[in-house]
């Protein structure tokens, strides 16, 4: 008897032994979010938007794209989920930018939702990276309760069946990323040595439990995999900085390039798509854009995607 | 209108707490129970809040204690202007006596609570005073020895016991426990119930959980501190303040100062009708002809508001007394001495042809092995706050003297890259304070791949998870493509993981995040140990 079926039986026999089990049971059925929204008309649309205004910013984005109470609506329990992975500051770039994680929950808030939740499962110490990235500040400055930077509380963390899982079967998710009205995912462009980019699919890393580690072997068809699962109405990748060296930590600033750009898609994959042009790379080159692509969750033909520019 | 009796009975009430209050032994409980709740709330503000600094944390306690002073700069022979924040304490006891251990020390406090538990009725055997004298020795070794090279301090200073039982042992404990409950509710119970038990939780959380779940793996040092911190507690079985009376070094050290001090007992004898002080009083000090030794005395008043004929009083001395001799027989001088000796002799015999353990990563700022184990009292605050859980206690790693020394174990915890926690808390500079820019390129270890298991070489798999994690921002860890075997023996080209090895600090993180399950695929050993 080996650990891993030592560990089965003790969990076995306490979960016989105890008299009810958990009672939040997640299946997937139960909170996959519905398929993704086609744009204006069933074009995959994305709205892109640059100036130094990161808020204003968000404004423009969310505008053509219909605003965010198309998204939200009223009573609607809101997920804004950022990149918060790495105990780096804002100008370094590793973590979404503040500003426009700041820009998104005041939308969210003004749209009427009744609990705004940021979170990210962080690679280094949760409170060193919330603290440096300057998210944590940023929810808070906004003085509403119903919105809040909250650290991942571990028991939180239910297993989710992938049903249409092609390498991964079954895999734990966070609780609060799962049971929303409305999800936004929040990504910062930049490189990455194993898949080349992190952007959206990649942020899906922050709301999952285990052992992440093990994703990074055929990084990209289980991060579509992963990403049947979490379904965001929209994607707002932050391209204000983008580190196209050295990352996903970086944090040498000359690895780092400000493109005051965000670009926002109700498509998930039409947004990695275009936001890898950004880095002189075609949507191809990522494995995830490509997995996720032939799973059905979007578009990443950028002729058939439509781009507005504000 | 009250009747007549009505009126005298609150009078007599009022009148009952007029005299509680003023019994010194309220005033000398009211102050150990506040110190012992400034102790706890310094313990769990010794932790990582956010900020950088650490306002307020418990290592106060060390840099005011004259042992620790003592030893270290016996030990490192030089002046650490921290730790002389005890000549503050020094100078009180001399004034006062020995009101630290009665009024002040947490450990004593906590040893006086036993008796809730009913510590007090077992209290059979009296020991003669000469047993008192036990704690001179102790002390005399410890100090002989930290000239002659072996650290001792942290073996026998209180608050080293004290704050190792509770770092290693009982603040885990008490974490895990309290969470595993709340969770076990969380999980299972109806929304009635979890509606209250969250918000307790939560508040709970904030103020007196430690922040995350931390675990000392090794349950060598972890079970040995935490039974020499529960023997502690088993002498109060013995004989109440055991510890104080007979063994504490700290005690034997504040009592030699004490001898001169300006307060004394009236009468200065015992009572020849009476003998009640002698018999209730917990450090046993008075002598044979019922005199109160004033070394022995840590002045807990009991002996005052118990005297049945109202006799007994404090008072301030203007000048001082000559102390009785303090009659160190010569066997007892000898042994301290010789044994004092002995143990470093047979300490650097068991080093003789030792290399240093390879994986022995000390924090960073430590400098080298020896210079380290001079000034490391073994207090395990740079355990408490480590944020990653990175510093665990060694058990033999450093030899049976360096026990309980801080280790890096990048398996459990890495090195956080811009975190300079340890050095900043180290009560005695073991732990040097390093500015942001030195610690980060101050090189503790060194990573190596071990290629047999490896992924990209082993398997021919992708991964390169050490590498997205390496916080070096040139990237100590770089790829290079490479032709490898896959499982189905096919030739594959993979990113093959390697160490630029000017460049790794030997942070850990690499081997931290390793996917594998058990040993790392990638780790950090001592500089010298990786070629």
């Amino acid at each position: 008897m080996d650990r891993r079926e030592f560990l089965k039986r003790v969990a076995a026999w306490s979960a016989g032994m105890t008299v009810v089990g958990p009672l939040f049971r997640v299946t997937q059925t139960a909170f996959a979010a519905a398929p993704p929204t086609s744009g204006i008309g069933s074009v995959p649309t994305l709205a892109l938007a640059s100036g130094a205004d990161y808020e204003k910013l968000v404004t423009k984005v969310l505008g053509a794209l219909g605003g965010m109470k198309k998204f939200v609506k009223a009573g609607a329990k809101v997920v804004v989920k950022p990149n918060i992975g790495w105990d780096r500051n804002p100008a370094q770039g590793a973590n979404t930018h503040p500003q426009v994680v700041k820009a998104l929950v005041k939308q969210a808030l003004d749209a009427g939702a009744s609990k705004v939740m940021v979170f990210d499962r962080t690679c280094n110490d949760s409170r060193r990276c919330y603290a440096n990235s300057g998210i944590a500040e940023a929810v808070e400055s906004i003085g509403d309760r119903r919105a809040a930077c909250e650290f991942i509380d571990n028991r939180k963390f239910v297993p989710v069946k992938i049903e249409k899982g092609v390498l991964v079967a079954e895999w734990e998710f966070y609780k609060d990323a799962l049971d929303v009205d409305c999800y936004i995912n929040v990504p910062v462009a930049k490189h990455h040595g194993t898949s080349r980019l992190t952007l959206g699919m990649k942020n899906v890393m922050g709301v999952i439990g285990g052992n992440r580690g093990t994703i990074h072997q055929s990084i990209g068809q289980r991060l579509a995999d992963l990403n049947t699962v979490i379904r965001p109405k929209l994607t707002v990748i932050d391209a204000t900085r983008i580190m196209f060296r050295n990352g996903p930590a970086g944090g040498n600033l000359s690895d780092v390039k400000i493109l005051d750009t965000i670009i926002a898609s109700t498509d998930p994959v039409a947004s990695d798509a275009y936001a890898t042009t950004l880095f002189n790379l075609k949507p191809d080159d990522i494995s995830s854009t490509r997995a996720a692509y032939q799973a059905g969750l979007g578009e990443m033909d950028l002729s058939k995607i439509r781009a507005l520019r504000v | 209108m009250p009747r007549f009796s009505q009126i005298r009975c609150r009078v007599s009430r009022v009148r009952a707490a007029a005299t509680w209050l003023a019994r010194g032994r309220f005033w000398r409980r009211m102050t150990q129970i506040a110190c012992l709740l400034l102790f706890l709330w310094l313990f769990r503000k010794t932790e990582y809040t956010g900020v950088t600094e650490i306002p307020g944390a418990a290592n106060i306690l060390f840099r005011i204690d004259p042992l620790v002073a003592v030893s270290v700069m016996a030990e490192a022979k030089q002046l650490i202007p921290m730790v002389l924040w005890s000549l503050l304490l020094v100078a009180l006891t001399v004034v006062l006596g020995r009101f630290f251990c009665g009024w002040v020390c947490p450990l004593g406090t906590l040893l006086d609570g036993t008796r809730w538990f009913g510590a007090g009725h077992f209290h059979a055997r009296r020991f003669t005073h000469r047993w008192q004298r036990a704690k001179y020795f102790l002390l005399g070794v410890i100090i002989i020895s930290a000239v002659f090279g072996l650290p001792l301090a942290g073996w026998f200073d209180p608050f080293a016991i004290l704050m190792r039982g509770l770092t290693y042992a009982v603040d885990p404990l008490w974490g895990h426990g309290v969470t595993a409950g709340f969770a076990w509710l969380y999980q299972r119970a109806p929304p009635a119930i979890t509606n209250v038990s969250e918000p307790i939780y939560a508040f709970l959380k904030k103020t007196v959980l430690p922040f995350q779940d931390v675990t000392f793996r090794f349950t060598g040092p972890v079970v040995v501190a935490l039974a020499i911190l529960l023997a502690v507690f088993a002498l109060e079985f013995v004989q109440r303040r055991f510890w104080c009376r007979y063994v504490c070094p700290l005690g034997g050290l504040l009592a030699l100062l004490s001898r001169r001090s300006l307060v004394r007992r009236l009468p200065v004898k015992g009572c020849k009708d009476c003998g009640v002080c002698g018999e209730i009083c917990r450090m046993d000090a008075f002598d044979v002809e019922g005199r109160l030794v004033p070394e022995a005395c840590n002045l807990c008043m009991d002996c005052i508001d118990k005297c049945p004929h109202d006799r007994a009083k404090f008072i301030v001395r203007k000048t001082r007394t000559e102390p009785a001799p303090l009659d160190p027989s010569r066997r007892l001088f000898i042994g301290t001495v010789a044994t004092g000796l002995a143990l470093p002799a047979v300490a650097w015999a068991l080093r003789i042809n030792r290399h240093v353990h390879p994986r022995l990563i000390r924090p960073p700022g430590a400098g080298t092995e020896s210079e380290f184990l001079d000034r490391c009292v073994r207090c395990g605050e740079c355990m408490k706050v480590c944020p990653t859980n990175a510093l665990q206690p060694a058990l033999f790693e450093a030899g049976t003297e360096g026990m309980f020394s801080p280790r890096v174990v990048p398996r459990i915890g890495y090195c956080e890259y811009n975190c300079t926690l340890c050095g900043e808390i180290c009560p005695t500079g073991a732990i040097s304070r390093l500015p942001f820019a030195k610690k980060q390129w101050t090189v503790i270890g060194k990573a190596a791949f071990d290629k047999s298991r490896c992924l990209p070489y082993a398997k021919g798999k992708d991964c390169g998870v050490c590498e997205e994690h390496c916080p070096i921002p040139e990237k100590a860890i770089r790829f290079r493509e490479a032709e490898a075997q896959n499982e189905q023996g096919e030739k594959v080209v993979v990113k093959q993981p390697y160490v630029e090895r000017d460049l790794c600090i030997g942070c850990g993180t690499c081997e931290n995040k390793c996917p594998l399950e058990g040993q790392a695929a990638v780790r950090v050993s001592r500089p010298e140990a990786v070629v």
